[in-house]
């Protein structure tokens, strides 16, 4: 016999919750992003494939990608030592720094957006003193990097904190009885074990910085081929009303998010396999 | 924790690692990592949230005060406010009835709608804006009938309040849903048995066990419909004084080198997300037991 | 290896969790440290193996202090109350980590660590499990483990954790035989905390009750059994 859809229970509210749920879901995620899809499908493979075949696409959604890839490994680095600071060490003012690790995520992109370009442009405090070693941050690749470490910043750190806390003493002890040094132990008993947990907040960082807009069109300068993002070329094609452009690019932008959401979930997959829970 | 016990006696030890223990790093890498920690976040972070205050009061309080006293400025501050107040409802809606449906029911195609409801993280905002677009635009075969029976959706409010509800959408449930597993259904079922009718059960059941969790959710939520930009930028067409948020006015004043305006502007943006980081703070130190395990966002 | 441990007190804070102590341990005997939980004998086991140091006094190692040496120069083989194995490596991985984290100078080759590691395996009769994960594992087996990751950095003593105590009835007196076998077959003085008065006077050569931070009575089991010298000895192993 097939399993039934949903199986009998006494407590009541099935239709309800179901109904408010999947009317949601269609409304706010399916339709929309069915709506794409259909655009999509309707401009053809061929025409889809011509608007991203071009140079100054690729050279955004490959600057996009990799910009958000160094941004996600710095994060994944300073993320690390930030929730091992914060877990294991005592010191004035950590409960603000705990906090202020959510910051990121609590701005509005926009305002982090021209915050920075305020801070890094060559007339600002920090990109002044950059441009006296010949350092220009804001208007160049470094000032989208620094954009995306931004808003990338918390996903590291709060993914990690809590495996952080749970390391059971002994296990680092049983190390050292063993004969291991400290640096031996972080190497290859204690970093072994944030491993998971770290490669998922970088996961979540990636993905969040591919598809970063607000913080990041101020400080770009949004030069053609050199520092402008794939997103943006999305908003440019709207406002000269080309949907059909903007649908593929949409569609090209899609898939690359799928395709992370993908690594993220095997990367789940493979550490609870391994270690029996993430 | 692992601070240690330095014993005050037995100076005969002429080691001097003896007195650390085996878990404790050297004090100078701990120096060290403190150091790197605490200045990175200050570039990083502290930095560009002073930015924003001493920018905006470049030219005084006054000039900035002014600033947010102008028409397009309050109206921007009106929208913003009516958006959040429609959106976050919304979603604290959604976010119950999805809990409830996921923790309490076993049926087919939970894991997809599990991540059906987690898709939005991992889509542009931009990508968001432009779907909306695609679906209700005057283009489309939907957004024409509606733009001609007189309810636009794109470049109108319903647009705004529907590209915030989809870059808000996992918030609640995902805050719910853990803490509900963890409870299991035991309660509801002995509230049921004794006779209660399901409304009742939810509200002198549920809702208590889930209030702090809920309101986490709901203060993520509002922190980040207030502030969207990305989606919003694409289905608000932007109409001055009609259509411009907080964070679209922002962006057309910095854009106009209105600055003292923009980053006045930017700064009670600031000071919203500053009160909801406190408040959340302030849950997790207080009910963290009744927040989820893994506080991720 | 004969162990001394001379008036030996730790203070955490303001509390004594030894007032001062002292013991001889001869070379080779099978020693249980026995008492109630708050009794010290956990913090006496750890003062040996290098995890605390004590406020004042000395550990002597075959009659050389040892009190200033780190955990990882004692080389004591510790086997940890939640056995506290590397739940990322396999059961090879383990057991051969210590071998692998010496120095480069002292590391054995490749092929002797794997011969040693599956002679440790036969060892605790378990020969089959090298590449499972310590999750696929029984409580036992897991404890067993643990006993060989300790045995294979070559130690000069055995300190257990209250090896038994996350077991249940009848593992516990299998495992019992197991480490009394592998004692007599290495040789090794052993000392293990237990709150177990019969498991302590079954398994023990030389029992040391202790209570609050003090050695109450140090014996054979059947001197200890006879002819308790306090009051707390006597209520403790009727109860």
């Amino acid at each position: 016999m097939a399993r039934p859809l949903v199986q009998r229970s006494a407590i009541p509210g099935l239709g309800l919750s179901a109904g408010i749920t999947l009317a949601m879901v269609s409304i706010v995620v399916l339709l929309p992003i069915g709506a794409l899809l259909v655009q999509g499908a309707n401009f053809g493979i061929a025409n889809n494939w011509a608007v991203v075949n071009r140079e100054r696409v690729w050279a955004a959604l490959f600057l996009s990608f990799r910009l958000s890839f160094y941004a996600a490994l710095f994060n994944l680095i300073f993320g690390v030592l930030l929730a091992w600071v914060l877990v294991r060490y005592r010191f004035p003012g950590k409960r603000l720094i705990d906090a202020a690790v959510d910051l990121p995520f609590a701005l509005p992109t926009a305002v982090a957006g021209i915050a920075l370009t305020a801070l890094y442009a060559p007339n600002g405090v920090l990109g002044g003193l950059a441009q006296d070693i010949g350092w220009k941050i804001a208007y160049t690749q470094w000032g989208i990097f620094l954009a995306l470490v931004f808003v990338g910043l918390p996903f590291v750190t709060r993914t990690v904190q809590p495996v952080v806390e749970e390391i059971e003493t002994e296990v680092e002890e049983a190390s050292a009885t063993l004969g291991a040094s400290r640096l031996h132990t972080l190497r290859h008993v204690i970093l072994p074990m944030l491993a998971p947990a770290a490669l998922t907040g970088f996961a979540l960082a990636l993905a969040r910085a591919v598809g970063e807009y607000g913080s990041v069109i101020f400080i770009a300068g949004n030069i053609p081929l050199k520092t402008e993002i794939a997103p943006l070329l999305i908003v440019i094609q709207l406002e000269e009303f080309n949907y059909d452009a903007a649908g593929a690019i949409g569609i090209a932008m899609l898939v690359i998010s799928f395709a992370m959401l993908l690594s993220i979930n095997l990367i789940q997959i493979w550490s609870r396999r391994r270690i029996g829970h993430v | 924790m692992s601070d240690a016990t330095i014993p005050q006696q037995g100076a005969r030890a002429n080691n001097p690692a003896r007195f650390r223990r085996a878990n404790d790093e050297s004090p100078l890498a701990r120096a060290i990592l403190i150091l790197l920690a605490v200045g990175g976040l200050g570039i990083l972070v502290f930095a560009p949230l002073a930015a924003v205050f001493t920018e905006a009061l470049k030219q005084g309080w006054a000039a900035a005060v002014a600033s947010l006293g102008s028409r397009d400025a309050q109206s921007a501050i009106r929208l913003t406010l009516t958006i959040t107040a429609i959106a976050v409802p919304l979603n604290a809606a959604f976010g119950i009835a999805a809990a409830w449906f996921i923790t309490k029911f076993d049926f087919r195609g939970k894991a997809f709608l599990i991540t059906l409801i987690d898709l939005p993280f991992s889509v542009s905002p931009v990508v968001a804006g432009l779907c909306i677009v695609l679906l209700f635009g005057a283009n489309s075969a939907l957004g024409g009938w509606l733009v001609a029976s007189g309810y636009p959706i794109v470049f109108a409010i319903p647009g705004i309040v529907l590209a915030t509800v989809f870059v808000t959408f996992p918030f609640v449930a995902r805050e719910l849903i853990p803490v509900m597993i963890e409870q299991g259904r035991a309660e509801e079922e002995a509230a049921l048995t004794l006779g209660a009718s399901g409304w009742r059960t939810f509200l002198t059941v549920t809702l208590p066990n889930i209030r702090w969790a809920l309101l986490y959710g709901t203060l993520l939520c509002t922190a980040r419909a207030m502030g969207e930009f990305g989606a919003v930028a694409v289905v608000s067409g932007k109409i001055r004084g009609q259509t411009a948020t907080m964070p679209i006015t922002i962006e057309m004043l910095y854009n106009e080198y209105l600055s003292v305006a923009a980053f006045s502007m930017a700064a009670l943006l600031t000071g919203f997300a500053l009160i909801t980081l406190t408040l959340k703070t302030a849950l997790e130190l207080r009910h963290a037991d009744q927040l989820a395990a893994t506080r991720r966002h | 290896m004969h162990i001394d441990i001379d008036d030996i007190s730790k203070e955490f804070g303001t509390t004594a969790a030894l007032t001062p102590v002292s013991l001889s341990i001869p070379s080779g005997a099978l020693v249980a440290l026995l008492g109630p939980s708050g009794s010290g004998k956990t913090t006496l086991l750890r003062i040996l193996g290098g995890l605390e140091f004590p406020t004042s006094g000395r550990v002597l190692f075959n009659g050389q202090d040892a009190t200033g040496l780190t955990v990882q120069q004692r080389r004591a083989g510790f086997v940890f109350q939640s056995y506290a194995l590397f739940r990322h490596m396999t059961v090879f991985d383990n057991i051969a980590y210590g071998l692998r984290a010496r120095p480069r100078k002292e590391r054995p080759p490749k092929a002797e660590i794997a011969r040693r590691v599956n002679k440790l395996l036969e060892l605790i009769q378990l020969p089959q499990i090298g590449d499972r994960y310590p999750s696929q594992l029984s409580g036992g087996q897991r404890q067993r483990v643990a006993l060989a990751r300790a045995l294979a950095i070559e130690p000069r003593m055995m300190l257990l954790d209250e090896p038994f105590g996350a077991l249940d009835a009848k593992v516990r007196k299998e495992l019992r035989q197991g480490l009394r076998d592998i004692h007599d077959e290495t040789g090794l003085t052993t000392i293990f905390v237990t709150h177990d008065q019969e498991e302590a006077m079954e398994l023990a050569d030389l029992v040391v009750v202790m209570s609050m931070g003090r050695i109450e009575q140090i014996g054979r089991p059947q001197d200890i059994r006879e002819k308790p010298a306090t009051e707390f000895v006597r209520d403790f192993i009727t109860t």
